[in-house]
């Protein structure tokens, strides 16, 4: 450390120096304490994952409620049955989970994945939550060998980088899945002009990007198309402006807390349009719960898992998921995605046979697996299963309304009055 | 004091920091690669404190516009990286920095204690929000990706910006220059009358300093790989800093320094073992320091040094 | 024409009225007592979670915890005042000194307080559904929560003025912003009077949070939203000038909800933009002197 080139010798300036070599010993102790925890590891007698989360930041609600949860249960059920077979060393080896709080912050997320292979030298990663946090750790993983499937990414940029990150799989349905099947939908109903309002964030663009030139081009008219940004705390400008063009859908590509607030605006001030659609949060189970089941029928968003669909398990995971996390608190969503993905890599730990990273990921990228949310199958990395594309509440369920072919009810349209 | 220990002192306080550094320098080859990857994060905590430290230390001026620079360091390696070689992108990203905080500087000529600090703050909100209004409108997208560093060559680029803050930090200290930024900060009226051009200075002081966050923004940027406003402008790269160099002591010269690196570390040790309650630790220690330690940990340590 | 404009008046009031609540906290910890309380915004996370919980708990309204939780609030301002910032200030050389080190306890206690509330509550989203019926005043339709927000915000911010401006502590605290060393030499008890500042400050921000949870979904990171906001807004209105906070509340939450209307993307450009222009022009303020 650089410093006192020529500064005349007094006592404020010569302990600096001493100071600085205790702070280098102050760290060396510091980091040779962590360092002795690291795993020795040749013959082991447990699979070491490693996950560093939101536990705390604007990211931290989505982290609990979409992925920690089904994770957590996921770890406790496999190592109840012993663990997971692994053929190489001839028995079950149970999980032991290392968790870190990325704080919502990237700069976190990356150093603490850069921890969790380098100094822990864990076995397997799990995904951070959110799109960005999961782009910024795809090359870092690449770079290491660890294939990791994320969950809670959503942007039509992943397929044109799938190929730089050959070790990233996505999990969750992409934008074009979910756009694609608004369309159709909106022409089976007899939709003949919408709003279409999103906020400035990159989910919103690319929906909003994705959906726009298919209106126009089935001869939907797009009466009022607006951009917000985030952390707005007042919609009823837009909402009632929204009211006043009197359209017959309405589509929002929203992050929770606006799902939350439009909900609550757009019944305030009589904005009841035969459709009314939001993309994320809609499928939490806190917005059932935030506003009852009768507020929220007919409402439809984006996204869609119950456990009517026609999966092996499906039911089965509903039902013990509401066991560990209390009933009202299961997501109609990226839990079953959760889920599946521990499930892909369950079965491809047990397929492959090892714990060789390499050999994992090509089991991974390879092979169709039966899940939660039905036959996994990657194509560039990107999984092409999906169980639901836009659902819809009836009932104080979030039935699946679009595919067509997989429904679960049947659409109600028009949306019945706000209560 | 006799002549004798004096002389071998002063051999000791000049050899010592070249020590230091030929041992930081030759360290990567050594340490296990995650101390890399921690010092890395060290390291851009110290530039941006002691950086921050520059300006706002000896005039009291404190500024709140760290993650503008910072941001506009990290933005400009995420849109030149791919194009540009590195080391022309980082002078490139700090000399943008420098740039702005010159404007910056010159529009806030008029203000003076809280209202500079809020002015400085409302700025980088202002630029952060600005920069996502414009993507979202005219590139259509939000976030992009950014050329990945490893963490070896991040660590020699970015030792190599933190001794030369370190050197302008001490030159600027115990120059003339210096003498007249303190002077602004104890009376600046006087400083004004004695002949001081006191807004050229305070000026060009705080866009020197803005040069150095900006050129860390653009490092590290490359170790974080995927950028967007929020991420390159979050506010708390403008609250860390100061909290860091009060941590330490504003004072004396190596107080943000000792600051920053004793924060980093505690950051580093209290979130990866306890994940769950680390902010409440780390709350309470904060508070702890400041309510026996006045002066922050300079104080400590010139007791201890009187006290010897 | 006319619709539009209660649209956009009414709706800029609710939320102004919310800005106004808690910059007046903040003005009164800052302005006041040189403490930038940057955990203000924790306090109201607070405010909102308690709000929450009586409700979805014990069926408590809102408007029956506004009165029971606000006495306390003024209890935990108070307690930490005397605990803290009082030994800090009676330390402390200067009041640059001072502002720096309260701003660090600040952070601390920022620190803390949400790790309690993750704790306690829990990362989740939470939210609950009250009065969430419509009233329509001429053609304009707003949702009742959040005109009986309204209606709370200005009762508090007019019951707290007359405080202000008639009893004997509201005149000392009006002393004490304008000028610590006279109100001390003409017989304010100053570290009183900065304790209750304090507890007044975490009173309103309580009280703010349980009116947001009446109308937001709530979680325990968004504290420092609110906190920015009202950097925002003491700034607009002018340090030390309590008067000129609730207004500037007010202002920044027209503006809002005009610039809502026209682009919805620049509102909060608008925010900072605005409050650039006043730091520019009158650095001091709208009302500042």
């Amino acid at each position: 450390m650089k410093k006192d080139k020529k500064r005349p010798l007094t006592l404020q300036n010569y302990p600096g120096a001493v100071l600085i070599l205790a702070f280098m010993l102050f760290t060396g102790v510091c980091l040779i304490l962590t360092q002795a925890q690291a795993a020795s590891g040749k013959a082991p007698d447990k699979i070491r994952i490693g996950n560093a989360i939101s536990l705390s930041g604007p990211y931290a609600p989505g982290a609990t409620t979409t992925q920690i949860a089904p994770y957590d249960m996921w770890l406790k059920e496999v190592n109840a049955k012993g663990g997971i077979f692994v053929k190489e060393y001839g028995k079950k080896l149970p999980l032991e989970m290392i968790r870190y709080d990325d704080k919502s912050d990237i700069g976190t997320a990356v150093k603490l994945i850069e921890k969790l292979i380098l100094e822990d030298k864990v076995d397997l990663l799990l995904p951070p939550w959110g799109t960005s946090m999961n782009f910024a750790i795809a090359p870092i993983v690449t770079k290491y060998e660890y294939p990791v499937m994320g969950v809670t990414v959503d942007s039509m940029k992943i397929k044109e980088i799938a190929p730089k990150i050959p070790y990233f799989f996505v999990h969750l349905n992409q934008p074009p899945v979910k756009a694609e099947a608004i369309i159709p939908l909106l022409k089976e109903l007899g939709v003949k002009t919408a709003a279409v309002v999103h906020h400035a964030d990159l989910h919103g663009i690319e929906f909003a990007g994705y959906v726009m030139p298919q209106l126009s081009i089935n001869g939907i008219d797009v009466v009022l198309y607006k951009t917000y940004p985030m952390g707005a705390k007042d919609l009823s400008p837009l909402l009632k402006q929204v009211k006043a063009a009197d359209v017959d859908a309405f589509l929002a590509f929203t992050y929770p807390p606006e799902t939350f607030l439009i909900t609550g605006q757009a019944k305030a001030i009589g904005l009841n349009p035969k459709l009314f659609y939001m993309s994320i949060g809609t499928a939490f189970a806190a917005y059932r719960e935030t506003f009852g089941a009768n507020v929220v029928e007919g409402v439809m968003g984006t996204g869609a898992w119950n456990p009517k669909v026609p999966y092996p398990g499906a039911k089965d995971f509903w039902d013990r998921m509401i066991q560990a996390v209390g009933p009202g608190k299961v997501d109609w969503y990226g839990n079953a995605f959760c889920y599946s993905s521990v499930q892909v890599l369950e079965q491809a730990i047990e397929k492959a046979g090892t714990l060789d990273r390499k050999k994992i990921r090509s089991v991974i990228a390879g092979n169709t697996f039966d899940t939660v949310i039905g036959p996994v199958r990657y194509e560039n990395q990107i999984n092409v299963q999906s169980p639901g594309e836009v659902g819809q509440w009836q009932n104080g369920e979030f039935e699946i309304v679009a595919a067509k072919a997989k429904r679960t009810a049947n659409p109600i349209y028009p949306k019945p009055q706000w209560p | 004091m006799n002549h004798a220990t004096a002389k071998s002192k002063k051999y000791l306080s000049l050899g010592l920091p070249l020590l230091f550094l030929l041992l930081l320098a030759v360290a990567p080859l050594w340490i296990p690669p995650y101390w890399v990857v921690s010092f890395n994060t060290i390291f851009m905590y110290i530039i941006l404190t002691l950086s921050w430290a520059i300006f706002s230390g000896p005039t009291r001026y404190i500024s709140l516009a760290t993650a503008a620079f910072f941001g506009v360091g990290v933005y400009a390696m995420a849109m030149m990286g791919q194009e540009l070689p590195f080391p022309i992108v980082i002078a490139l990203s700090g000399g943008l920095s420098f740039i702005l905080a010159l404007f910056i500087g010159f529009l806030t000529l008029r203000l003076k204690g809280v209202y500079f600090i809020i002015f400085t703050f409302g700025i980088s909100e202002l630029i952060r929000h600005l920069v996502l209004w414009w993507e979202t409108k005219f590139t259509g997208t939000v976030g992009r990706w950014v050329l990945m560093m490893d963490y070896t060559t991040a660590y020699y680029f970015l030792l190599a910006i933190f001794v030369i803050t370190v050197l302008s930090a001490h030159i600027i200290r115990s120059s003339k220059f210096g003498l007249a930024l303190k002077g602004i900060g104890e009376y600046e009226e006087a400083a004004l009358h004695i002949g001081i051009d006191v807004t050229t200075l305070k000026t060009i002081t705080f866009a020197v300093s803005a040069f150095f966050m900006g050129a860390t923004g653009a490092i590290m940027a490359t170790r974080w790989t995927y950028i967007d406003p929020t991420i390159a402008f979050n506010p708390l790269f403008s609250f860390m800093p100061v909290l860091m160099a009060i941590f330490g002591g504003i004072g004396p010269f190596y107080g943000p320094l000792l600051g920053a690196a004793i924060f980093a570390i505690l950051e580093e040790v209290l979130i990866t073992k306890f994940p769950y309650y680390y902010m409440l630790l780390f709350g309470i220690i904060l508070i702890a320091v400041i309510l026996f330690l006045p002066n922050g940990l300079v104080g400590l340590l010139k007791k201890g040094e009187k006290r010897v | 024409m006319l619709v539009t404009f209660l649209d956009i008046a009414i709706g800029g009031l609710i939320t102004g009225g919310i800005y106004a609540l808690i910059a007046v906290g903040l003005s009164l910890q800052y302005g006041v007592g040189r403490v930038l309380n940057v955990s203000h915004g924790e306090f109201i996370m607070v405010g909102a979670f308690a709000g929450w919980s009586l409700y979805t708990i014990w069926g408590i309204s809102p408007l029956v915890s506004l009165v029971i939780c606000s006495p306390i609030f003024f209890l935990i301002g108070f307690f930490v005042h005397i605990t803290l910032f009082r030994y800090l200030r009676s330390r402390s050389k200067s009041v640059e000194a001072f502002i720096d080190s309260s701003l660090l306890v600040s952070f601390g206690l920022l620190f803390i307080v949400q790790n309690i509330a993750l704790i306690t509550w829990k990362a989740d989203i939470r939210g609950y559904s009250y009065w969430d019926t419509s009233v329509t005043i001429l053609e304009a339709v707003f949702s009742l929560n959040r005109l009986v927000a309204l209606f709370f915000a200005v009762a508090m911010s007019g019951a707290f003025y007359l405080f202000l401006t008639h009893s004997r502590v509201g005149k000392a605290i009006r002393a004490s912003a304008e000028d610590p060393v006279t109100a001390q030499v003409m017989g304010v008890n100053i570290n009183r009077v900065l304790g209750i500042c304090f507890g007044l400050g975490a009173l309103m921000a309580g009280f703010s949070g349980i009116l947001i949870s009446m109308i937001y979904e709530i979680q325990p990171n968004m504290g420092l939203e609110y906190t920015l906001i009202a950097i925002i807004v003491v700034a607009l209105g002018g340090l030390g000038s309590i008067t000129g906070s609730l207004i500037g509340g007010f202002i920044l939450g027209l503006i809002g909800n005009i610039v809502t209307y026209v682009d919805p993307g620049l509102s909060l450009v608008a925010y900072y933009m605005i409050f650039i222009l006043v730091l520019l022009v009158r650095p001091k303020g709208i009302f500042g002197k």
